[in-house]
């Protein structure tokens, strides 16, 4: 982990000096991370990998702003939100929103696709605010301060999002997966 | 430690640390409510990282474009190192010129001064006085001047008007004695034509 956050560093050194491979490198360490936490907020895969490349562009062209490389992915998710909710504020005909089933290619082979889309559904339940502090928390492992500076916000908000969204989860996620296991 | 002090959604997510986390085993396994609460939140959560990630359905990349990259001087602008020497040796060559151009200045025993406090106070005074003198004098002067000054105009402004009624005064007695000439002038003509007829008469 020491060794990526230095090569993470080094290579953000040199793209901002104009390397633009050394951007590309960078990039594809981190594409699938930020995609899959737009897909998942957005619920949609054309938006998702439309808002990933904004994000990436805007993320190259701010990059002399980053004053600590060493916070460079919670200062990427934090371009990611903002993207996300840009989006997200727009007014959507009813129905659009929410994650298209993923086909069986798509799908984990190690689960059943019952499980995967009753989470995919759980998840669609909670609001906007509660999925990201879920998405940033289960599936990016971010800190709660960590949270609180890429959602703007204080670290109690960010629990108070997380605890209600877990709530919410227990009550819906834990029957399917009494029934998923057996 | 009680039900209310312990937070299971935060051991459930992994943000307390191992004292706590320890803590936290101990009073479940003595307390069953709070057992079958972390169970469940634990089903969620295993559940939700059941959710595997999608491959990018398209790679991102980005494509070196000479218009948009960075000029010689703008990566050397950027580049702190190179900037943090170029500050150096700016200032390295501040100080040699500084050095080589400064007045030399001769070192040597401090000169004794005698200082008597009584000639200095009385030189003051004299000199204070010699101002005070002067500028009474040429206040003096100054004021003289202004009141000749306006003295010369308002005689200048009488003598005008003196000559001005005489000129008046002048024009009005010449009026008089030619209007006067013309009355003998007439009074002559009168006596004339007069002495003539007379003489005429005498002679028939």
């Amino acid at each position: 982990m020491i060794f990526r956050e230095v090569e993470d560093r080094d290579l953000i050194s040199k793209a901002r000096r104009g390397h633009v491979d050394a951007y590309n490198v960078l990039v594809s360490r981190w594409e699938k991370r930020v995609f899959n936490y737009l897909l998942r907020l957005v619920g949609n895969r054309e938006d998702a990998l439309d808002l990933s490349q904004d994000v990436f562009l805007k993320a190259y062209q701010n990059l002399r702003k980053l004053d600590d490389p060493a916070k460079f992915s919670g200062w990427l998710f934090r371009i990611a939100h903002n993207e996300a909710y840009s989006l997200l504020r727009k007014p959507r005909p009813e129905g659009e929103m929410g994650i298209e089933p993923k086909t069986a290619e798509a799908s984990g082979r190690m689960f059943p696709m019952e499980l995967s889309l009753a989470v995919q559904s759980a998840l669609k339940r909670l609001s906007d605010d509660q999925r990201e502090a879920v998405l940033l928390k289960v599936y990016q492992g971010f800190k709660f301060e960590e949270m609180a500076e890429i959602l703007d916000c204080p670290v109690s908000t960010i629990k108070s999002r997380l605890y209600t969204a877990l709530d919410l989860l227990k009550e819906t996620l834990a029957p399917v997966n009494m029934g998923g296991a057996q | 430690m009680s039900c209310s002090s312990v937070d299971l959604k935060a051991y459930v997510l992994g943000e307390i640390s191992p004292r706590e986390k320890t803590a936290v085993e101990d009073h479940v396994r003595t307390c069953q409510s709070c057992r079958e609460e972390q169970e469940s939140l634990s089903v969620a959560h295993s559940a939700l990282m059941s959710l595997q990630d999608e491959e990018v359905p398209q790679r991102i990349a980005f494509v070196s474009d000479k218009v948009f990259e960075p000029r010689w001087w703008q990566r050397v602008w950027r580049s702190g190192p190179a900037m943090g020497f170029a500050s150096a040796a700016v200032l390295a060559a501040a100080i040699l010129v500084h050095a080589v151009t400064r007045p030399v200045v001769t070192t040597g025993p401090a000169a004794t001064v005698n200082v008597d406090t009584a000639q200095i106070e009385q030189r003051v005074e004299q000199e204070v006085n010699a101002r005070v003198q002067s500028a009474i004098a040429a206040a003096v002067t100054k004021a003289v001047t202004e009141a000749d000054a306006r003295r010369e105009q308002k005689f200048a402004q009488v003598l005008d008007a003196a000559e001005k009624r005489d000129e008046m005064q002048r024009r009005v007695d010449l009026a008089a004695v030619q209007q006067t000439m013309r009355y003998y002038d007439q009074q002559m003509g009168r006596l004339i034509v007069a002495s003539n007829d007379l003489a005429q008469g005498s002679s028939r």
